[in-house]
């Protein structure tokens, strides 16, 4: 059945990729939920949490705000905090409380705007989409606010963030993000990277460290890789004979032949059992769904998947 | 002013009264801080038994979480527990559910696809439990009726119960940790009565294995039952049976109160507390309450022991507390410093309801500090003025991770004069080791 889960548990969603953009940038982030959004986030899907200190808020929205859509007491809330918490700007993500009730964000910036002196962004998430699509939304409300073609920048890496690569996370500051039109080398690391890039009217390259890394011991055969596209997309440049399966964005420069966007378990399951493949490049948390695949596993661990850091 | 953390002392808020608590320290003012504290118990299916947890405390029971993606992605944690493997299902809602709400149509098609797979794995469950979220809270979605048809659908005697995981509501009337415990004990039918059967209700962990088990036996019960040892569905119906119920958490409270009206069984509250003389107290009133003789003097004189033993070794001990512990933080705090220990810091949400304790608190130890894990500035916090040697929860390590730590939150859970035997003797072998 469509959208029904027996094996895997839902992935990170787009809420948590536009957290994983803005978090460590010196912005107080506002989650407008009544806090199990908020809980999700900090949590489990963002690790710099247990490490580093960073305005992350809940709303603390309750049935009542939600059902008079209290605008207004959600702006003197932020800025009561604005007074007593140092931040560079204030971020706005959405959850399925403010889709749920069609929250206007044009009207809540505005309104913020009145009453703070700082950037406000906006990122209408709803915790329905996946996390890449938050993370190009976060780079786009970025993009709208901060970001020209000031001082100077050898290279910058986008979409490398701990939904897609763990520990490996690019540590990009808000004063790279403002410089990035002068960059001389952008770089995408997965399908967030290319949309960023795409928004931003920069040239790019397709890269993942990660992928590069494990190119070499991955054997010969028909190989099918279940992880981010540009993941995909670094081993068959580095010569892996391999199709790209991947639950998240595809984009029609990295998609050939044999490529294909899944949504479904059972969609993933077909292809271990049908595709003819050899060896497996995936994270572990997908190994129940290939109980027929007789050929080789390696495991290519992925956060937004599985947790697994 | 930017930078500072909001604390106010305890004889500050003695003087202010119950009626003027400050904002800061209540929480549900204003944005709320992402501190252990509020990630765990602000998020309904966060640690500890939320409502996740909970709602799978019926054995052989199993979940269909009916929500956005977003609200079941930590579900992974408690997933890979062994207890849990094939007991949590998802059916995913999308934008277009949320405005057409055709994802209640698919859920007795969803529930029928989730029992006939695990039929096929020799699991067949006996309850679905169906959990829905804020999405369905503001859309105004009728449970009962859904889970009527999938009942309907299933035409097996599989019992479908709804689970509210409303994270909207917690403040509200019936929070989802209130109403979830309505909802697994709604389960039970009407049975005769077996009068030396006893429930001890509240928690989804059992009441460690000891003390009032003990008491309760040698008063002649035969059968305690808890729904976390219940080890089948058929030994769960049996909680039916019972004499009276022993609530040990009031936020089972409203479930007590239906069993008493629908089941006919009568309740009897006792409290945590970590002082030696009102365990005592409270003991000696459940005793003339329910009629029956206990002897609590060796686990009192135990207890009186451990904590003479401890402040022996330590006498000048000082504490931070947190509120994810097993314990009332403010009531330990008290109890703590009558026994001559010391509190410099309290780390937890001061509702209205524990005013009696800080007010005691402050006139025996006016000095200690209360902040609010739910208030921004604990973004500033800064341990370096704190003078204690040891914190207690497992949020307290989060603020002061240079000293020693007891979590004291484990499921299982510690009570009466054993709680404070144990935490006593905890606290001893940590500062010892600390020392070492």
């Amino acid at each position: 059945m469509k959208g029904l889960r027996k094996v895997l548990t839902p992935f990170a969603p787009d809420q948590s990729g536009a957290v994983s953009v803005l978090y460590g940038l010196g912005g107080l982030i506002v989650i407008i939920d009544a806090g199990g959004c908020t809980g999700n986030i900090c949590g489990f899907d963002e690790p710099r949490w247990q490490d580093v200190r960073s305005a992350v808020f809940s709303a603390g929205l309750r049935d009542m705000d939600a059902i008079l859509g209290r605008d207004k007491l959600l702006v003197s809330k932020i800025a009561d905090a604005c007074g007593r918490i140092d931040a560079s700007f204030v971020a706005l993500i959405g959850t399925p409380v403010p889709a749920t009730i069609a929250t206007d964000y044009k009207a809540l910036k505005r309104m913020l705007e009145k009453e703070i002196d700082l950037p406000i962004l906006t990122v209408a998430t709803d915790g329905m989409k996946l996390y890449d699509e938050g993370e190009s939304l976060a780079y786009k409300a970025l993009a709208s606010e901060f970001i020209a073609k000031e001082g100077t920048l050898d290279e910058i890496t986008l979409g490398k963030t701990p939904l897609t690569y763990g520990g490996s996370f690019a540590d990009v500051s808000l004063e790279d993000y403002k410089k990035i039109g002068a960059s001389t080398k952008v770089i995408a690391a997965s399908a967030s990277g290319i949309e960023a890039a795409k928004t931003l009217g920069l040239s790019y390259v397709v890269y993942s460290s990660a992928a590069a890394e494990i190119a070499g011991s991955i054997p010969s055969g028909k190989v099918l890789v279940c992880h981010d596209e540009v993941f995909g997309k670094t081993l068959r440049d580095k010569g892996v004979n391999c199709d790209i399966a991947t639950f998240f964005t595809l984009h029609d420069e990295i998609k050939e032949s044999g490529d294909v966007k899944i949504t479904e378990e059972d969609e993933f399951t077909d292809l271990t059992v049908n595709g003819g493949y050899d060896v497996i490049v995936a994270d572990e948390c997908l190994k129940p769904l290939a109980e027929g695949f007789k050929g080789q596993w390696i495991d290519a661990p992925f956060f937004a998947l599985s947790g697994r850091r | 002013m930017a930078g500072k953390t909001i604390q106010y002392t305890a004889a500050q808020i003695r003087d202010l009264g119950k009626e003027n608590i400050p904002k800061e320290l209540m929480g549900g003012h204003g944005l709320v801080y992402s501190s252990p504290a509020t990630l765990a118990y602000n998020s309904p299916g966060a640690e500890g038994f939320g409502v996740k947890r909970a709602g799978l405390a019926v054995p052989e029971s199993v979940m269909l979480i009916v929500s956005p993606g977003c609200c079941g992605r930590n579900t992974s944690i408690v997933s890979s527990m062994p207890q849990y493997k094939d007991r949590f299902f998802y059916l995913m809602m999308d934008e277009t559910d949320l405005v057409t709400g055709r994802h209640l149509k698919r859920i007795p098609d969803a529930v029928c696809e989730v029992v006939s797979f695990l039929d096929g794995l020799k699991k067949k469950p006996k309850v679905v439990m169906i959990c829905i979220t804020c999405v369905d809270a503001l859309l105004g979605t009728d449970m009962e009726r859904v889970c009527s048809a999938c009942e309907r659908a299933l035409g097996d005697g599989t019992r479908v119960r709804p689970c509210y995981m409303y994270a909207l509501t917690r403040e509200g009337r019936r929070p989802p940790m209130v109403h979830v415990r309505q909802t697994l004990y709604s389960l039970l039918e009407p049975m005769e009565k077996d009068p030396k059967s006893v429930n001890i209700i509240g928690n989804f962990a059992p009441v460690e294995d000891g003390e009032l088990l003990r008491l309760l036996t040698d008063a002649g019960v035969k059968h305690i039952r808890q729904i976390s040892t219940c080890g089948t569905y058929e030994e769960f119906l049996k909680m039916a049976s019972a004499n009276f119920n022993i609530v040990t958490n009031p936020e089972v409270r409203a479930a007590a109160h239906d069993m008493s009206q629908r089941l006919g069984i009568p309740y009897i509250e006792l409290t945590r507390v970590h002082d030696v003389a009102r365990t005592a107290a409270q003991y000696n009133a459940f005793s003339s309450a329910v009629g029956i003789s206990i002897d609590i003097s060796a686990e009192k004189a135990k207890a009186q022991e451990a904590v003479d033993t401890l402040k022996a070794e330590f006498p000048d001990l000082t504490f931070n507390i947190g509120e994810c512990l097993n314990a009332d933080p403010f009531e330990l705090a008290m109890s703590l410093v009558r026994y001559g220990f010391k509190v410099d810091e309290i780390y937890a949400t001061l509702a209205p309801e524990k005013f009696r304790y800080v007010s005691k608190l402050a006139d025996i130890s006016p000095d200690t500090k209360i902040f609010c894990n739910m208030e921004p500035t604990m973004l500033y916090y800064d341990m370096s003025a704190s003078r204690a040697h040891i914190s207690l929860g497992k949020d307290a390590a989060f603020y002061c991770p240079d000293i020693p730590n007891i979590a004291w939150n484990s499921d299982v859970q510690p009570f009466g004069f054993q709680g404070i035997t144990k935490l006593m003797e905890t606290i001893k072998e940590t500062m010892k080791e600390a020392r070492a």
